[in-house]
């Protein structure tokens, strides 16, 4: 079932040696603070060393960042912005870049709003944003790959034209609603997890399986590491980019859908700020923009460091201008203070 | 008889004569003419718009085309597509087609300074339309002044709130010129109310979404609030929905929107107490009338504060004379004076039965 990867053994020794770590070999039997000690290991657990420090830290300073609807509306936020991080690490592992995840949200909604303006078309407008994001990624992985346009101005120039597109469609004035039968979705849930949050873990957890367990997902990790090299292992890179691009597409579209129903009301730039978000949460996880590096723990740990950030920032109510500021100087410590980790482990390898 | 005279003049003389006869005529209809073309010559102003980006533009867009066509003047547009950068060599075609009016939306405070002037050293009419430029240098500013409309507003709030307890603010656009003027008005106010405690939960950029997760976060902090205060729609909308969403009863009052139908319809379906000022795109109508009254060499205001006008005042409860159900949320207070039924139809306006 958990083929290996021809060739790949061979031609990328070093690089694929964790991932295929547990699966194929039996690891030698070491005690957990002989796997901390283990580079790649300690790497990964700062992202979640990160938001626990957070977490002591605000029952010091913020004790009602732990009321029971404080955490119930984080979560509603972390979900959305965890669905697209997760779409962007995929794009990110394979070296890529998408910058039309905030576009593909904004027609979601758009989507959503139209079609239900007149009558529930609820389930047959899920479907076209589904599709429409299924589009989007295919177009973007086949610039990438097929015409080797750079990842960055592909999917600028994809944000532009679904901006245009939905001008153009709608004249500026989207003028739908959003239907009700679509809010539980983020406002109801299990107890005070939201449906949207677990709708986010579930996809994590496929996410996760096909990332470490199967060979798709080494094949990503050896496509981002070297694509020149898995090439030569008989891998084709461009199927496993444009698998990934749409994945990423369609993931941004269901987080449209899921912000939508939280939001409730027809914002035709729904998605103005999850490009770099999304982005900042893969960075803050462990993930390389140099590719095949990092996995869907680190990113949802990045996220709900970002949305945890703002939630303290808006229960401290510090003044608007030096919120921002708080919120830059924290995101680049963090970001610092992993990338020395990052280095020291690197350094220590050799 | 012509033979007649032929005889009596000889046929020289009459020759010269009707030569005469002819070149006065001639010249007669040709001042005439000239005269009657004067009076009927249609005037050209250049509309140089933010570009149909938003509803709010689109709708500027079509009360300055219709206003234009009522007024039976030629109105070229130039569309700045919602980028300063974008709208910067727009505004420079606009001025050298040599318009008899230049009317600008501008978007850039420093960039659309200098074509303003040049515009204003070539002896065009120059009016500004909804925004500053760096300059004063200019015909005529039409412009909302919510520096001084979003007075009255936060004292309306600050009297429902008793002046005291616990006020929730969100932010607009930091930097952004509208954003500056709003919170001039309102800390203005709320600096004679040392009793109103301010939960500033962050900027919304505009952008209702954002406003929406922001004042969830502070409603689940668990504190009380007697009051809201959101700098803009977008704001105020996504105040609104958080308070909803969140099931608080009674929700508190909220001012600060720029009134649309939307949030109207959010205040009024959930009866939230709430005053709105007018930020209408409908203003073009009088953006396009004051140029033309320039071009037409009249004399006109070197300032139309919008706020001061009756038509386009704050909104005060109860909301439902504002209202228009058969209306789309994005429609603004005003737009449905100037355009007709099917001219809102065709802007998406209308809601299908």
């Amino acid at each position: 079932m958990f083929g290996r990867v021809r060739g790949l053994d061979v031609a990328e020794d070093a690089a694929t040696t964790d991932t295929r770590r547990g699966v194929e070999g039996a690891p030698p039997a070491r005690s957990p603070f002989e796997r901390l000690r283990e580079h790649r290991a300690r790497v990964y657990a700062f992202p979640l060393v990160l938001p626990s420090l957070v977490a002591v830290l605000l029952v010091v300073f913020e004790p009602g960042f732990y009321r029971t609807a404080n955490l119930h509306v984080l979560m509603q936020q972390w979900s959305v912005l965890g669905l697209v991080a997760l779409g962007q690490l995929l794009v990110l592992l394979v070296a890529g870049i998408d910058l039309s995840v905030g576009a593909v949200m904004d027609a979601s909604l758009i989507i959503i709003a139209l079609m239900n303006r007149n009558g529930d078309h609820l389930l047959a407008s899920l479907v076209l944003c589904i599709c429409f994001g299924a589009g989007v990624g295919l177009v973007n992985g086949l610039l990438v790959s097929l015409r080797d346009v750079p990842p960055f101005a592909a999917t600028l120039g994809t944000l532009a034209c679904i901006e245009g597109g939905i001008l153009v469609y709608t004249k500026g004035i989207p003028a739908g609603n959003i239907p009700d039968s679509l809010r539980p979705v983020a406002l109801s849930g299990v107890g005070i997890v939201p449906y949207s949050l677990i709708i986010c873990l579930v996809i994590a957890a496929v996410l996760m399986f096909v990332l470490q367990r199967t060979t798709y997902g080494r094949k990503i990790y050896a496509v981002g590491r070297s694509p020149e090299v898995a090439h030569r292992a008989a891998i084709s890179t461009t199927q496993v980019r444009v698998a990934a691009y749409v994945m990423c597409s369609v993931l941004a579209a269901l987080a449209g859908i899921v912000l939508s129903a939280y939001v409730g009301y027809v914002d035709p730039k729904i998605g103005g700020n999850y490009n770099l978000e999304s982005i900042a949460a893969c960075v803050l996880g462990g993930v390389a923009f140099t590719g095949g590096e990092g996995g869907v723990i680190g990113v949802l740990a990045g996220a709900l460091f970002l949305r945890v950030l703002v939630n303290v920032l808006t229960l401290s109510s510090l003044n608007v201008f030096t919120q921002l500021i708080v919120q830059g100087a924290v995101m680049l410590v963090a970001v610092a203070a992993f990338q020395v980790i990052k280095r020291r482990t690197a350094l220590e390898r050799w | 008889m012509f033979n007649g005279l032929r005889s009596i003049l000889g046929r020289r003389r009459l020759l010269i004569l009707g030569g005469a006869v002819a070149a006065t005529a001639t010249v007669l209809l040709a001042v005439v003419g000239v005269s009657s073309g004067a009076k009927e010559k249609t005037l050209t102003v250049a509309f140089v718009s933010q570009g149909t980006s938003n509803s709010w533009a689109a709708q500027l867009d079509a009360v300055a085309r219709k206003t234009a066509k009522r007024l039976g003047v030629k109105l070229v547009y130039f569309n700045g597509q919602g980028d300063a950068t974008k709208q910067l060599p727009e505004l420079q075609r606009a001025i050298a087609q040599r318009p008899d009016a230049l009317v600008v939306v501008p978007l850039g405070q420093a960039a659309d300074t200098g074509p303003v002037e040049r515009a204003m050293s070539q002896k065009m009419k120059v009016v500004l339309c909804d925004s500053k430029v760096n300059t004063n240098n200019y015909t005529s500013l039409v412009n909302p002044d919510p520096a001084t409309a979003t007075v009255p507003l936060t004292k309306w709030l600050t009297k429902k709130m008793a002046h005291k307890g616990n006020l929730l603010y969100i932010g607009g656009l930091p930097g952004n010129g509208t954003t500056i003027l709003y919170d001039q008005g309102f800390f203005k106010v709320m600096k004679q109310n040392p009793k109103v405690h301010m939960t500033k939960a962050g900027n919304s950029n505009y952008s209702i979404s954002t406003a929406k997760q922001l004042a969830a976060t502070a409603i689940a902090s668990g504190k009380k609030f007697d009051g809201a205060w959101g700098v803009g729609g977008e704001a105020v909308t996504g105040i609104m929905q958080a308070f909803i969403d969140a099931k608080v009863k009674p929700i508190p009052p909220i001012a600060g929107a720029a009134a649309t139908n939307g949030t109207l319809r959010l205040a009024v379906q959930n009866h939230i107490q709430s005053a709105m000022l007018q930020f209408p795109p409908a203003d073009s109508k009088v953006c396009i009338e004051t140029a033309v009254k320039a071009a037409k060499g009249k004399k006109v205001p070197k300032y139309i504060n919008i706020s001061l006008l009756p038509q386009y005042g704050n909104l005060y409860p109860p909301l439902k004379r504002y209202y228009k159900p058969q209306y789309s949320d994005d429609m603004y207070v005003g737009t449905d004076k100037v355009l007709n039924r099917s001219e809102l139809a065709a802007l998406n306006l209308v809601k299908k039965k």
